[in-house]
């Protein structure tokens, strides 16, 4: 559902991406691993249609992110390091915006019903200045679900959470993929990653070089060390 | 070949002045600054087309040369631009006495430098990335160049009081204008192509040096 | 939460208007509570007319009132209106906003669209104040009528706004500094101060002889202007068509990397 097609990308003169290629069928839940600086953010944005690659394609359903945006972003939720939540808004207010721009039909209802399952109800009517990291994290993940996506970008979506949040975070992402969604995500912390995701795969220096299914692998050395671990195996 | 064109280019101006000088003098004397003020405008002018073709080019291919082009464009019709201004100051101090007036040629040449000025500022001020820098110059020598035809429209509003109103009499003097153009066109199609390959040898060696 | 994919409707255009009207009231929801560039704007803007008409006690006498006014008044209009092209942007940067409207399925047209009418209205606002003020200080008589100055001042507005939020998109998100923008925005609406100084003289009317509204009127001195306040405001109106049409095509060269 998600092809990703020789992507190349250069910032200044310095390559980040080099030719990167991904195919993830639907309902997959995929990994990314990598150092930083190795271009996992970059490839995320790049799928997400945020960044615009020097070469290459992504296609999602059919739909290419550059040629048919429209079709295209409408199924993507992301979930990134910055909240995206205007900070004069409420929680709520916040929410009713995204849901305008996505237009999404039943608004009211499904923002009540993602405010429940975030556990959000309380603080609905909190401006997002006053809201903690756990609590904008969980607002950024009602607002990637708020139009109903079929593809999850998250790009290190456990950064900064305790283990409570890390583990309702990680309830949302498994039933999302039990309704058939799939799922991208890039983190450094593997053992979260390995719970939540049925395929891993590790850049280094803008390249690919290690794509596996879970089962395929060790997941404690895996999650020891995973770049020598990837490196060894290529 | 460059070489060719500036030889070509600094023989036109030449035999342009020479004419001018002795020939086609034109009386009085300080109106003579005319052949160095005609063929300025219009190269300050042509500068600018060259720029909007390459903006429109980057914005359409996304290939650096044509960056390099309005880079180089820009910075040549600036020279140019300002040789306009300085001789129309000169010029209009021999003539009428004043320095400057909110006269339509005047105002239409003063907005052209400026363009040229806000433009090379941009280029050297705006930091980050390789592919919005140039995009955003190129953006901004498309709105510039709508600029210019609303600049002179505009100007009409002023009373053009200062319209100069003497015509070439002899063949002589439009001989040494013709070459005074040509000669002046020809150096600033001889000065972007240099300033192009300078920037992109520079561009070279910055990358390089950073590999 | 089971009922992934179902809700992604084709596009619609009434999607358009619900994606515009949101970011505008959003924009206008956002500014009113952070409270922080309309209060700017608009004692900036009475500073400026203050100052100039301290500067101007002298000239005042003669009939140059008009003139200053005139002069106070598109003065303290671009330089308040050039902080509120820098906030419209401003507010995108924190918590990466801007990256929230690019994910969305709009077109980056919308959002210039969206962005240039939130400004259009901010910069409204501070008319409503200053303009009142602009004529008690320089002791003007609207005799042209307040509603053609209320165009003629809707007209230089989204000149101004229409420049700006192009060219704000840009200095914000690469980080600059605000006087870039300034710059930009003024060499490029400096043809159009002409016609509109012209306009406002003759709603002064400081532009002697005939009717003042329809005719051809020549001044003198301070006020060499030729032309009709029906070409003025023509040229107004045919500058802010070119400009925010190139505007809206260009825009989404400017905030995509």
């Amino acid at each position: 559902m998600l092809n990703v097609c020789s992507i190349t990308k250069t910032f200044v003169t310095r390559p980040v991406l080099r030719g990167v290629d991904l195919d993830v069928p639907e309902g997959q839940a995929v990994c990314l691993c990598g150092i930083n600086g190795a271009g996992k953010s970059t490839l995320l944005r790049v799928v997400a249609g945020l960044l615009r690659p020097d070469s290459g394609s992504v296609t999602i359903n059919g739909h290419n992110i550059r040629s048919d945006p429209e079709k295209a972003k409408r199924q993507i939720g992301m979930i990134s390091h910055a909240s995206m939540a205007y900070p004069e808004l409420t929680v709520l207010e916040n929410l009713v915006f995204a849901a305008r721009l996505y237009g999404v039909p039943d608004r009211m209802e499904r923002i009540e019903e993602l405010l429940t399952g975030a556990g959000l109800m309380s603080y609905r009517h909190d401006r997002a200045a006053i809201l903690s990291r756990g609590l904008l994290q969980r607002l950024a993940i009602a607002r990637a679900l708020l139009h109903r996506p079929t593809l999850l970008l998250a790009d290190e979506p456990f950064t900064g959470l305790d283990g409570d949040s890390s583990e309702r975070l990680l309830a949302i992402f498994d039933q999302f993929v039990r309704d058939g969604g799939t799922i991208l995500m890039t983190t450094h912390d593997t053992r979260l990653g390995l719970r939540c995701c049925r395929r891993v795969a590790v850049l280094d220096k803008g390249s690919l070089i290690f794509d596996a299914m879970k089962e395929k692998i060790d997941p404690d050395r895996f999650a020891d060390d995973y770049l020598s671990y990837a490196r060894g195996m290529s | 070949m460059r070489r060719l064109l500036f030889a070509l280019a600094i023989a036109l101006l030449i035999a342009s002045t020479w004419i001018g000088l002795t020939q086609g003098q034109i009386v009085p004397v300080q109106r003579n600054i005319l052949y160095a003020h005609v063929p300025n405008s219009v190269c300050a002018l042509l500068c600018f087309v060259v720029l909007l073709a390459a903006s429109i080019g980057y914005l359409a291919t996304g290939r650096q040369g044509w960056d390099l082009v309005a880079a180089a464009s820009a910075e040549a019709g600036f020279v140019f631009a300002t040789i306009l201004n300085a001789t129309g100051m000169l010029f209009s101090r021999a003539e009428w006495n004043v320095w400057w007036t909110p006269s339509p040629r005047l105002v239409t040449s003063a907005i052209l430098w400026f363009l040229y000025a806000v433009y090379l500022i941009l280029r050297v001020s705006l930091p980050g990335s390789r592919h919005r820098n140039p995009r955003i110059c190129a953006v901004f020598g498309i709105i510039a160049f709508l600029d210019v035809p609303l600049v002179f429209i505009s100007a009409r509003f002023i009373p053009d009081i200062h319209r100069p109103n003497f015509s070439f009499d002899s063949a002589w003097q439009t001989a040494a204008l013709m070459l005074g153009m040509a000669g002046t066109a020809v150096l600033a199609a001889a000065l972007i192509w240099l300033r192009t390959s300078l920037l992109r040898s520079r561009l070279k060696l910055e990358e390089e040096l950073l590999q | 939460m089971n009922d992934l994919g179902k809700g992604n409707p084709e596009f619609r255009i009434c999607d358009f208007w619900l994606g515009l009207r949101a970011i505008i009231v959003k924009d206008i929801v956002v500014e009113l509570r952070a409270r922080q560039v309309l209060p700017t704007m608009v004692v900036l803007g009475m500073l400026i007319v203050f100052i100039l008409r301290m500067a101007s006690e002298s000239a005042l006498t003669g009939g140059a009132g008009p003139v200053l006014g005139a002069a106070a008044l598109w003065v303290a209009f671009l330089f308040s209106g050039l902080l509120a092209q820098e906030r419209s942007f401003a507010s995108e940067q924190q918590n990466g906003c801007i990256d929230g409207l690019l994910l969305a399925p709009l077109d980056p047209g919308t959002i210039y669209l969206a962005k240039l009418l939130a400004n259009v209205i901010m910069l409204t606002i501070f008319e409503v104040v200053v303009v009142p003020i602009v004529v008690v200080s320089f002791n003007l008589h609207v005799t042209g009528g307040w509603l053609h100055l209320a165009a003629v001042l809707l007209l230089g507005n989204l000149g101004i706004s229409s420049v700006g939020t192009l060219f704000s998109a840009a200095v914000q998100l690469t980080r600059t500094r605000g006087s870039l923008l300034s710059i930009v925005v003024l060499v490029i609406l400096m043809p159009m101060m002409i016609p509109a100084t012209f306009a406002l003289l003759v709603l002064f009317g400081a532009m002697s002889g005939q009717t003042q509204t329809l005719a051809s009127v020549q001044g003198s001195g301070a006020l060499a202007f030729v032309g009709s306040f029906r070409a003025a405001v023509g040229y107004m109106l045919a500058f802010d068509a070119i400009f925010v049409v190139a505007s809206w095509l260009l825009f989404e060269f400017m905030i995509y990397d």
